[in-house]
């Protein structure tokens, strides 16, 4: 199995530089003059004009440009901002980084989770008008037009309802004059979770250790789970930051929930597919005969055997959830890399564009990594080959 | 005749068959056109009868064929019935005038202007109460009048109606390039790469795999307004890159399905050449599928265009997209639905469209794939 | 019963009493053109400690009264009439719960191409595991569950780290013996085994048939084989049954059944195959083939490619007689056939 990890990991980083290859061929086919699009910023001092040249090497014939450019992506050096001068763009993504890895895992992990079980269940029943709904709802969800539906979206549930806020990351009135830092606030916020997760991962191996028979495992594994969680919201209830973190938390649902939703219609019909294939092995058959329950042959049987095909495609989604997360954070003002990379692209800042796009492409790299190590994990017949 | 000689067995087989089709056509008086008409009739008549079995299907075909109406009609009705000054989507204009109410705050936007706008547009005197004549942009819909706007107009004037049927004729064409671009590749990558197997198997799929790597709207947000992109790019974009992309790989395990069968043995043994074997062949059994995903394609392409003409990014005349990000640009979305009839018609028009392309998808995929069909 | 690993071994049977009887079953399956008439009045008896024997073509409804014994038929599957009394209880009233809980560990089943029963995901132990857990719950403990299975496996002669693979780290061979010590989890009074050695080398084969009768003589279990087969039959079973389009056509005793066959199919089913130690017969091979089963022929249904059959055999059915004791018929001719066969021969 790490064998194949570090084959598929080799893979791919030799078509991330490919991709880099082809940003930079982009970046010199654009029409303008390239130094222009590197340098061409009125508000850069020409002192500065001159060191970015050497940096950046704009004089230089192109292969020793391209070597250069790969050389100072992975130093992390992308140039500065038009835009945000004299910012660099390393760090302007680096803060909008992290806020959109957010929104990408939970709009996933919430759209797969449910996608899935609800593909389990329409599968599984007898059919009928219900299925017939879900899948025209399924195919709605994943036809409608993107941009409207989170305007609708947006516009019902904020505005109408008022259930959420409309859009943006924090409500700036709220936060005047606090001496907490909305960034600061977010990645402590991701942190304790983490750490949280990272916990519960040491006592799943603690548990496994003290007793193989699996129904205690569970058991133990659940007591861990519910206390880890009550910490997890006992600290931050008791925190000082308490009201500051709800109001980033609040805010963040909303975008999570409407990408969600688009990408759970694709797993959900995904999902009823692939267990209707599986309803026809051989093993189900034995299964029934073994007098299993109906519900455990669907859940322990069916569906973890569908869940292969499922997360095969999790690929294809993943470039669905990184082009929808771009267009709800314009849409709901949310400061990720999507909305950096519309500013960017429409105030024609060539540098953050381009890291930007560059920094899109890592992400769906480990996306498809992730995937590749998940369907690893759960087919044993890749992981003991 | 000996089985050494190469050519002297090719020969012979070859004339063989062609004495035998031709002898067939030539016994029962049919010409080979009409017998080849007559299957494929036979075939496709069977096909359709599975496809129709799903009602969503065929509501999906009616979708698009009323679709189609609406791209047809535009036409015709700009150069018989409309005046152009009035109505074309992108130059026309229509002073729509009628008399409003000053309000403090409006909740009808067809009869009543707010205070701060009437104060900032017309008049700083005006009070609240008066009843004014003034231009309405956007106009809301009307039936009657000198000239009618059944969907209202745009904040520029320009009937609403006009710009969704012209957009509707701009989304089909973009669709066919993309979709039909998209085919032909993967159907030619896809059957080649299987047909060779080894290096050029190898490169194709290697390709693809970048391609799958690379998401493709955000490649799309920088490329559109830096290069300026039009419809014709785009879709040619949008098709090449799909076509090296994910659905070359899917028709290559169909053409590597088709390739072991008995037949493609038969042809080469006939003495049918690499291209021959492969577009003659091959190709014909790998199309089915391949139309299916030009079904997909289509959605795709069309909600790539709208996405990328609602945020302003692209270079095209009119199309739905850009119809709301005209609307969004000069803030008429804030208000909810005041303005609904910037918002609504657009956004379901490249919704009911880009569904019905997926479910007549849907319904191919079942009359291809058996597996998914009724079950018990 | 209770349950423990000694009691596991061995079950006092009384080879007089009737463990499973199936009496005048009438299965059919409801397609979209009208009935399929798959199993037609069909009666059996499977006694404690027997192992019986279902051999016909394929699409004769054998595989069809193995799934109806243990209800796991399609959807559109309905019975008409007949019983199907297990320790002379009827199991088709049973309600689905009912019938769930008799699965497994009163009638256990390999089925055909039983390689495929494994789920891949899962161990192997895993999944033997499920059938004590699911029928056996509270009853035993993890260990005494590892112990059972390490017993069950070394019973199979497999070894017990075997347990912790994944189905697919095992040969064909092993699977099969491995879906045998499965089936024999909760120990079941009754095992049915449809087509268990196909896809399997013929000496696979013979170890698995011997490993079966041996398990079953231990264990005191019934078994139920379906086979096209006849020779595997021949050799494990004490009791056969012919079957023919859905219609049991001769039951009785194997050597009897195999020394002379009342019935013209039997009798043409088992002249076709050739004996290696015999006398060199000449080969009578069957013509034509099975009946649609949606439009049986009238009479009897095997007339249409009989080479005996009369007047009477197309217009009335034939129902199945005792000829002689233990040895029942479904033929109007059945005393002429082997005086007719030399006739013909002739």
């Amino acid at each position: 199995m790490i064998k194949f990890l570090t084959r598929r990991f080799l893979q791919m980083f030799v078509l991330f530089v490919a991709f880099l290859t082809i940003v930079f061929f982009l970046l010199h086919a654009m029409p303008g003059d390239i130094s222009n699009q590197l340098i061409g910023n009125p508000n850069i001092p020409p002192e500065q004009r001159e060191i970015l040249r050497q940096t950046l090497g704009i004089d230089k014939p192109l292969i020793q440009q391209y070597g250069i450019y790969i050389l100072n992506f992975f130093q992390g050096e992308l140039g500065k901002s038009f835009s945000r001068y004299p910012s660099d763009v390393s760090t302007v993504i680096g803060a909008a980084l992290p806020r959109t890895l957010v929104l990408f895992l939970a709009a996933t992990i919430v759209a797969f989770w449910l996608g899935f079980k609800s593909g389990k269940l329409i599968a599984w029943g007898r059919g009928g008008k219900i299925e017939q709904s879900y899948i025209v709802g399924g195919v709605f969800l994943q036809t409608v037009f993107y941009p409207w539906f989170a305007l609708v979206m947006l516009w019902f549930f904020g505005s109408q309802l008022n259930w959420f806020p409309l859009g943006r990351f924090i409500d700036s009135e709220l936060w005047r004059g606090t001496e907490f830092n909305a960034n600061t606030v977010f990645n402590l916020l991701i942190l304790s979770v983490v750490i949280a997760l990272a916990v519960f991962g040491l006592m799943r191996l603690v548990i496994s250790r003290i007793t193989p028979d699996p129904i205690i495992q569970s058991r133990y594994r659940r007591m861990a789970s519910i206390v880890i969680l009550a910490a997890l919201l006992v600290f931050w209830w008791t925190s000082t930051m308490r009201v500051y973190a709800w109001d980033i938390v609040h805010h963040t649902m909303l975008p999570v929930l409407v990408l969600a939703a688009v990408a759970f219609g694709g797993t959900m019909l995904l999902t009823r597919s692939a267990m209707l294939e599986t309803l026809g092995e051989d093993y189900i058959l034995t299964a029934r005969a073994k007098g299993i329950p109906e519900r455990a042959i669907r859940d322990r049987h069916a569906a973890r055997n569908a869940m292969l095909p499922v997360t095969t495609s999790l690929v294809l989604a993943l470039a669905f959830v990184i082009g929808g997360g771009i267009v709800t954070e314009n849409i709901f003002s949310w400061p990720g890399m999507g909305s950096l990379l519309l500013q960017a692209v429409t105030s024609e800042d060539v540098p953050l564009a381009i890291g930007t796009l560059s920094i899109v492409g890592v992400l769906a790299l480990f996306g498809h990594l992730i995937a590749d190590i998940l369907y690893t994990i759960l087919d044993p017949r890749i992981r003991i080959s | 005749m000996s089985v050494d000689d190469q050519t002297q067995v090719t020969e012979p087989l070859d004339k063989e068959l062609e004495d035998l089709t031709h002898g067939a056509a030539a016994v029962t008086q049919v010409p080979m056109w009409r017998i080849r008409w007559r299957l494929f009739r036979r075939s496709f008549a069977r096909n359709w009868a599975l496809f129709t079995e799903n009602k969503m299907g065929l509501a999906g075909l009616t979708i698009i064929g009323i679709f189609a109406l609406m791209a047809i009609a535009h036409p015709i009705l700009m150069t018989f019935v409309w005046d152009p000054a009035i109505y074309d989507p992108v130059g026309g204009y229509d002073a729509v005038e009628s008399i409003v109410t000053i309000v403090e705050e409006v909740t009808d936007p067809a009869t009543e202007l707010s205070l701060e706008d009437a104060r900032i547009q017309l008049n700083p005197f005006v009070e609240v109460g008066e009843e004014i004549v003034t231009v309405l942009q956007p106009a809301p819909p009307s039936f009657s009048g000198d000239y009618s706007h059944w969907l209202g107009t745009d904040p520029q004037g320009r009937d609403v109606l006009s710009q969704l049927l012209f957009s509707t004729r701009a989304a089909f064409l973009l669709g066919a390039i993309a979709a039909i671009t998209t085919v032909v590749i993967a159907t030619t990558v896809g059957s080649v790469a299987a047909y060779y197997g080894g290096i050029t198997d190898s490169i194709f799929m290697r390709f693809a795999d970048l391609i799958l790597l690379m998401p493709l709207l955000p490649v799309l947000f920088v490329v559109g307004p830096l290069f300026g992109l039009t419809m014709l790019n785009l879709g040619l974009i949008i098709g090449v890159l799909n076509g090296f992309g994910g659905v070359a790989i899917v028709l290559k395990s169909q053409a590597l399905a088709v390739k072991v069968k008995p037949y493609i043995d038969a042809a080469k043994v006939a003495g049918g050449g690499n291209g021959h074997v492969i577009f003659r062949h091959i190709v014909p059994n790998v199309l089915p599928l391949s139309f299916l995903y030009m079904m997909f394609g289509v959605t795709e392409a069309i909600a790539i265009e709208s996405t990328l003409s609602f945020f302003g990014l692209l270079n095209v005349r009119m199309t739905w997209g850009l119809m709301i990000n005209t609307a969004q640009t000069q803030g008429f979305l804030l208000s909810g639905v005041n303005y609904w009839w910037l918002l609504f018609p657009a956004g379901l028009a490249v919704s009911i469209l880009a569904f019905a392309f997926f479910i007549v998808g849907r319904g191919m995929d079942e009359v291809i794939n058996p597996r998914l069909r009724a079950r018990g | 019963m209770t349950v423990s690993l000694e009691n596991l071994e061995t079950r006092q049977v009384d080879p007089t009493k009737p463990l499973l009887e199936v009496d005048r079953l009438i299965m059919r399956y409801q397609v979209k053109t009208g009935e399929v008439s798959a199993v037609e009045d069909v009666t059996f008896t499977i006694h404690q400690g027997e192992a019986v024997g279902l051999v016909g073509e394929s699409g004769c409804g054998k595989t069809s009264v193995a799934l109806s014994l243990l209800r796991l038929l399609p959807s559109n599957a309905r019975f008409l009439s007949g019983e199907i009394r297990l320790n002379g209880e009827d199991l088709i009233p049973l309600g689905a719960e009912e019938m769930r809980r008799r699965r497994w560990k009163d009638i256990a089943m390999v089925f055909q191409g039983a390689m495929n029963s494994w789920n891949p995901v899962y161990r192997v132990g895993e999944q033997i595991r499920e059938t004590l857990n699911t029928h056996y719950k509270g009853v035993l403990d993890y260990g005494e569950q590892n112990a059972l299975m390490e017993r069950l496996f070394a019973g199979v002669g497999l070894p017990p780290e075997m347990l912790e693979r994944y189905p697919h780290e095992f040969s064909g061979g092993m699977r099969q013996r491995a879906v045998i010590a499965m089936a024999l989890a909760c120990s079941p009074e009754l095992i049915i085994a449809d087509e268990p050695t196909t896809a399997l080398d013929v000496i696979v084969q013979d170890q698995i048939l011997k490993e079966l009768k041996r398990i079953q003589q231990e264990m005191g279990m019934s078994i139920l084989y379906i086979s096209h087969d006849i020779a595997v039959i021949a050799e494990v079973t004490d009791s056969l049954g012919v079957m023919y389009a859905g219609k049991l056509v001769e039951y009785g005793p194997t050597d009897e059944v195999f020394a002379r066959p009342f019935h013209p199919y039997a009798y043409l089913l088992l002249k076709s195959t050739p004996s290696i130690t015999g006398p060199r017969r000449q080969l009578s091979p069957l013509e034509g083939e099975p009946p649609n089963l949606e439009m049986p022929p009238t009479g009897c249904r095997f007339h249409p490619r009989c080479p005996f059959a009369t007047e009477q055999c197309v217009t009335q059915e034939p129902p199945l007689v005792e000829v002689r004791p233990g040895r029942r018929v479904a033929c109007w001719n059945y005393e002429d056939v082997p005086e007719l066969e030399e006739a013909l021969l002739k």
